[in-house]
């Protein structure tokens, strides 16, 4: 099943505002009017930015209220240094510009059957739980937030998290020496308990190998990564079934260059996890640089596929069967 | 044919340990004590300490002689409990489980219904595949849901079954988590009187 990047949906930014030096937060309606897609906390969008030289399909989260369609609302930190996307939304987005915005898709959904939610936030990790905290206000279900920023300027979302949630909720600011105490938590919680992490990639890493040594079953451990897709040297690329040849640039990644010959090669998540954009590789003159999350260690020495979202080649010559 | 080629009948595997557990939690009755005794020496090979953060709870049964206890007890696991019924252990079990912290791992032995029942109660505190293992021993025979008037048949060993609201019942291999039992659908209802020869099949 493959979805369609033809079928994209033209939306109007009807709000910008500054939330933090580094931190823009947009309110994207539909430009033909009535209700956005359905969607359930979690979920994210993809962006379409067309600057000059290049187009950038960046995946966001909502972070707005599922149970409000008339708008999407997202929050974009600026990386430094960009590739380009994040930058274009700082500099070149305004109330008014039109954009081009995928169907949202869940890669980090809440477990309907959970007894309890454990959600733990970093930096602008916050965004996909501001959306699932609409959703779990609405259950029975026990939850409770724990967010991480580096100081209170630098946290986006704490006082609208404060006030609507001033029992379940909890803020740590790394300037004031407060972290959260990933072992105390995951080491006390009852049978049934999911935990979802969302910021940097440490905090990712200290969570599930903490989860892991406390004997949290994989199933019961859910992560959502926000990673650029890694730069690197340029190289050259043939596409054997499309018998397109191509060239990747430094800070491009091989599915934007796919992209940009006129492919349209599968995706959602495009941060290496979702496995959907997976790519078989004919032969490669050189090795593969595996930056994703998806394939298995194995498959990854079998040099025989590769995730063109994140992933990239050290060689002149890659040949890819698509 | 009706019985057969379902999905969601269940599937067992033999015992063994998941060192990547915290607690664990053994639930056995009758000739499941054999598994659960092999599995205890499992863990006393691979992971001896893990045996003081083990609990082992049995149902003896007429077949199972009370030097099962004493072998779990000699196992050194952190604590043995013994029933008589299979209610008073489940019982025990819901009690338990409300209390018991993420990292544990139950481990399930005896005959199927028995296994269904344990199973049901996992479920309903989110317990996923990663977290429960189970084998089958002992009798097969079904714990069956006739999906007409609602009644739960215990012990069917037949494909055919006779319901107490007089229906007869084809026993199907569709299996409900929720209820722990096998489906059992009116086997004549086309031409009333019309069934196949009742045969033992679970035994």
């Amino acid at each position: 099943m493959s979805q369609s990047h033809a079928d994209t949906i033209p939306v109007r930014v009807v709000a910008a505002e500054q939330v933090t030096p580094q931190i823009k937060h947009f309110t994207f309606a539909p430009i033909a009017g009535g209700e956005l897609p359905a969607f359930s906390g979690g979920s994210h969008i993809i962006v379409v930015m067309r600057g000059a030289q290049r187009v950038y399909r960046n995946p966001y989260s909502l972070m707005s209220s599922p149970n409000e369609l008339d708008n999407y609302q997202i929050s974009v930190l600026r990386v430094d240094p960009s590739r380009g996307g994040s930058a274009f939304m700082h500099e070149q987005v305004r109330v008014g510009t039109e954009l081009e915005i995928a169907h949202p898709v869940n890669l980090f959904a809440l477990a309907k059957l959970a007894r309890k939610h454990l959600l733990l936030a970093g930096g602008i990790g916050i965004t996909p739980f501001i959306a699932q905290l609409h959703d779990l206000r609405l259950t029975d279900v026990p939850y409770e937030l724990h967010y991480a920023t580096r100081s209170p300027e630098h946290g986006a979302y704490c006082e609208l998290i404060a006030q609507a949630e001033p029992q379940r909720a909890r803020l740590y600011h790394d300037s004031a020496r407060r972290f959260i105490d990933i072992e105390g938590l995951l080491s006390g919680q009852p049978l049934g308990t999911h935990v979802y992490v969302c910021g940097p990639a440490g905090m990712i890493a200290r969570v599930l190998d903490t989860a892991r040594a406390l004997g949290w079953p994989e199933s019961h451990v859910h992560y959502e990564r926000f990673a650029a897709p890694p730069t690197g040297e340029a190289f050259d690329v043939y596409l054997q079934k499309s018998g397109i040849d191509l060239h990747v640039l430094p800070d491009q990644s091989l599915l934007e260059a796919i992209e940009a010959a006129g492919v349209d090669a599968p995706y959602l998540c495009r941060g290496g996890v979702c496995g959907f954009c997976r790519a078989e590789v004919v032969s490669v003159d050189g090795e593969l640089v595996h930056n994703d999350h998806f394939l298995s260690n194995d498959e990854k020495a079998s040099g025989k596929a590769i995730m063109p979202c994140v992933s990239r080649a050290r060689c002149s010559k890659l040949i890819l069967n698509l | 044919m009706l019985i057969t080629g379902i999905r969601s009948k269940p599937v067992y595997a033999p015992l063994q340990p998941d060192l990547g557990g915290r607690y664990h939690v053994m639930v056995g009755y009758g000739v499941g004590a054999a598994p659960l005794s092999r599995l205890l020496g499992d863990f006393g090979q691979a992971d001896p300490e893990a045996l003081a953060r083990t609990r082992v709870w049995y149902v003896a049964d007429a077949a199972s002689p009370q030097a099962n206890a004493d072998a779990f007890r000699a196992a050194g696991v952190a604590e043995l409990r013994t029933f008589t019924a299979v209610d008073a252990l489940l019982s025990d079990l819901t009690t338990d489980l409300d209390q018991a912290l993420m990292g544990t791992r139950l481990y399930v032995a005896g005959p199927e219904s028995f296994m269904g029942l344990v199973m049901r109660i996992a479920h309903g505190f989110n317990l996923a595949q990663d977290e429960v293992r189970a084998e089958q021993c002992g009798t097969l025979a079904r714990r069956v849901h006739c999906i007409h008037c609602r009644e739960t048949i215990e012990n069917v060993r037949t494909n055919i079954v006779r319901c107490v609201c007089g229906r007869w019942l084809v026993v199907r291999d569709h299996y409900s988590r929720r209820l722990a039992a096998y489906m059992g659908v009116m086997v004549d209802a086309e031409v009333p009187g019309e069934r196949p020869e009742i045969k033992e099949v679970f035994l």
